[in-house]
């Protein structure tokens, strides 16, 4: 009995307020300074399931990932695309110094498969990241996937509509990601395991499409106001 | 020379018991189906035996499993067994329809001693669960008539194997019914009382081929024999008693004739990539599925895996009367990489040969794919898609550093813009191409943010308007 309480102690499944310590759990940083302070110093769990919550595509959900696709991908894993809404803009990757052929898009029919190919991939040596795009996914879905992601020790990352931030899920780590009107990405930790959830941070998104200027953005007087009225 | 013959006595019956599961009695009958002509054990328990004819064999046992022998059947059969044999002799030839005939005189030195050859080619027949009757002789013939008589022993001494021959009974040597009626009204009864006539009174008296027939069976005249050379491709069939219904069934099978193709594999030292299943069925045309790995692959469990998946996403379209295995690409290995002491890199290499394998086994090969940037200002046309096995196309990194600013996310197709932006940023970049192809473009590129707050990619075509082309993800 003394041994399941101590595996769910060291595993940190167990929230302990008063001997807080610093989280062993294997996990791989986000590139991300302000983001991994946040998360315990240690940034993306590796063999757990993390899930990015958000509305709407084109807020830098994709730049959240960047710096560890780019990593992972010179390395020499693979990270694998599962049914992603739209398609990745290849020319856009290879300038951010993704290697292109460590990426592999992987398109499902249907639910069965889509869970039958994330666990596959999940489990394999080979993977380093697994990016997905689940539709509608039960309870009991995400468990299996958190088992098959405890097999491996890759680093899974599941897409979903902010509106399950109230569903409850089994994944260690949920963000909550919204845009501001800076071109900011606000993350906002709904779940960590072994630590308090609720810490909030704001990272500087403007880069990605080169708006050094953000502070005062250029009004470029278009032809819009001429044009669709 | 020293020949060693093996008659196999019941190929066919062997054949088929080997994937058939349950051990009910089983009997080959003749073409025209009415005499029996091979019993298995069970069968023959029950009191029936070859020669029977078939009313009787059934009356004695109500529950025979009946298979009609067919030529082509026992002919590949034969095949079969002749290409497992090509790996410990070179020198094969081929006596259908049961017989399989090889020179061994210049294996005794490889393998240390005549026994030694014996023993091995035995312990095959056991693993192949084979009966065969073996025999040595010094002229092919010789070494025939004494494996079909099932007096074989194992010995080169001339004087031992010239006594066993002469004991044979003319009926057993082979000759014509009217050559041997002839020899019996001369009086003579075995082999040995023919070799002791003068040739030239045998020539007269009886016919030349009877005397050419002696002669080669004491190798005083020549009796040349094309050796058997194998065919570069691999294929295997079981043929089932009872009809498959279920795929599972089929595993069993598989697994057997996937172990022969791993050691056929390993003794050629190549691998393959594609394996051809074909499910025969009694009424509708065979199913063909093909089997492929991402990489390089010889394992029988590895191909088991992918067949099974195979098996799982198309049901049996009709019950399976046979399976045959084919292979006809190969692959030669490739010596492993030196500089790779523990080997970490190939084990996650081959890892990755087998997720992909999977992955394509169940999704289909187009399920999959690569992305590579392509030399085109049009955003649609530059990016290709590309199958995973194929080794893509490195962008120099020169190339990639120019690239101009893009969205990470691109629209499966422009999508109306519906309200106008927050804030506009950057633009108008034109992009205007296509006219050497028909897919004409024309466009003015803007970066703005939408009132949602996604930054969007969005572009104005002054014939048909605003239109969002991507997101800055």
């Amino acid at each position: 009995m003394s041994n399941i309480l101590d595996t769910l102690i060291q595993n940190e499944r167990v929230w302990q307020g008063r001997r807080h310590k610093q989280s062993t759990q294997p996990a791989e940083p986000t590139g991300y300074q302000v983001l991994d302070n946040q998360l315990g110093g240690i940034g993306w769990p590796r063999g757990a399931l993390s899930e990015c919550l958000l509305d709407d595509p084109g807020i830098g959900e994709l730049h959240l990932l960047l710096p560890l696709m780019e990593k992972l991908s010179s390395n020499g894993k693979t990270v694998f695309w599962l049914n992603p809404p739209h398609t990745p803009y290849a020319p856009a990757l290879a300038r951010e110094g993704v290697n292109l052929d460590q990426v592999v898009m992987v398109h499902t029919d249907n639910e069965g498969d889509f869970l039958w190919t994330l666990e596959n991939c999940l489990r394999s040596p080979a993977t380093g990241l697994v990016m997905a795009w689940p539709g509608k996914l039960r309870s009991r879905d995400i468990r299996r996937l958190q088992l098959a992601a405890e097999a491996g020790s890759n680093v899974c990352v599941l897409f979903r509509q902010r509106r399950y931030a109230e569903q409850n899920s089994p994944a260690a780590l949920r963000l909550e990601l919204e845009p501001d009107h800076h071109q900011n990405l606000n993350v906002k930790i709904v779940k960590r395991r072994g630590s308090w959830p609720g810490q909030y941070c704001s990272l500087a998104m403007a880069y990605r499409a080169d708006l050094a200027f953000s502070e005062a953005p250029r009004v470029v007087q278009g032809p819009w106001p001429a044009c669709g009225r | 020379m020293l020949w060693l013959y093996l008659h196999f006595p019941h190929l066919l019956l062997d054949h088929l018991s080997r994937s058939h599961q349950s051990r009910s009695a089983l009997v080959i009958v003749e073409g025209a189906g009415h005499k029996v002509i091979q019993a298995c054990s069970t069968a023959r328990e029950q009191g029936v035996q070859a020669g029977m004819r078939l009313k009787t064999a059934l009356s004695l046992c109500p529950e025979l499993h009946i298979v009609r022998s067919d030529q082509q059947q026992e002919a590949r059969i034969l095949e079969d067994q002749a290409r497992w044999l090509y790996r410990y002799a070179a020198y094969i030839v081929l006596v259908p329809p049961d017989g399989l005939l090889a020179e061994i005189g210049s294996l005794q030195k490889l393998y240390g001693g005549l026994t030694a050859v014996w023993q091995t080619i035995e312990q095959g027949l056991n693993e192949r669960q084979l009966n065969a009757w073996i025999a040595i002789g010094h002229t092919p013939l010789a070494a025939r008539l004494i494996a079909r008589s099932g007096q074989g022993e194992c010995t080169s001494d001339s004087g031992h194997i010239n006594r066993t021959l002469s004991q044979l009974s003319l009926f057993d040597a082979g000759f014509e019914e009217k050559a041997c009626l002839r020899l019996q009204r001369l009086g003579l009864n075995t082999l040995g009382e023919v070799f002791n006539l003068p040739p030239a009174e045998l020539a007269r008296r009886l016919s030349p081929e009877v005397l050419a027939r002696i002669q080669k069976i004491q190798g005083t005249r020549p009796d040349p024999l094309a050796p058997w050379q194998p065919p570069h491709r691999f294929r295997q069939q079981a043929d089932f008693v009872q009809e498959l219904e279920h795929s599972r069934g089929l595993l069993f099978p598989l697994q057997r004739m996937l172990q022969e193709l791993e050691d056929d594999l390993c003794w050629r030292q190549q691998d393959t990539d594609s394996l051809l299943l074909i499910l025969q069925h009694r009424q509708q045309e065979p199913t063909r599925l093909r089997v492929r790995t991402s990489g390089p692959e010889h394992r029988a469990e590895a191909f088991l895996k992918l067949a099974q998946i195979r098996f799982e996403q198309h049901p049996l379209r009709a019950p399976v009367t046979a399976i045959i295995l084919a292979v006809t690409r190969f692959i030669d290995r490739e010596a492993p990489d030196e500089q790779d002491l523990l080997g970490d890199c190939r084990g996650l290499d081959e890892a990755w040969h087998t997720l992909i394998s999977r992955l394509q086994a169940r999704l289909g090969s187009d399920s999959l794919t690569r992305l590579s940037p392509q030399a085109d200002h049009r955003p649609e046309r530059a990016w290709s898609a590309s199958d995973v096995s194929q080794s893509g196309h490195r962008t120099p990194s020169g190339a990639v550093a120019r690239l101009p600013r893009r969205p990470l996310w691109l629209l499966k197709g422009p999508l109306p813009l519906t309200a106008a932006p927050a804030i506009w940023f950057s633009g108008p970049e034109r992009i205007s191409g296509g006219w050497w192809d028909g897919q004409r473009v024309h466009r003015d590129y803007y970066i703005a943010q939408l009132q949602t707050g996604q930054l969007a990619w969005v572009f104005h075509d002054a014939r048909t308007g605003w239109f969002v082309h991507g997101w800055f993800g």
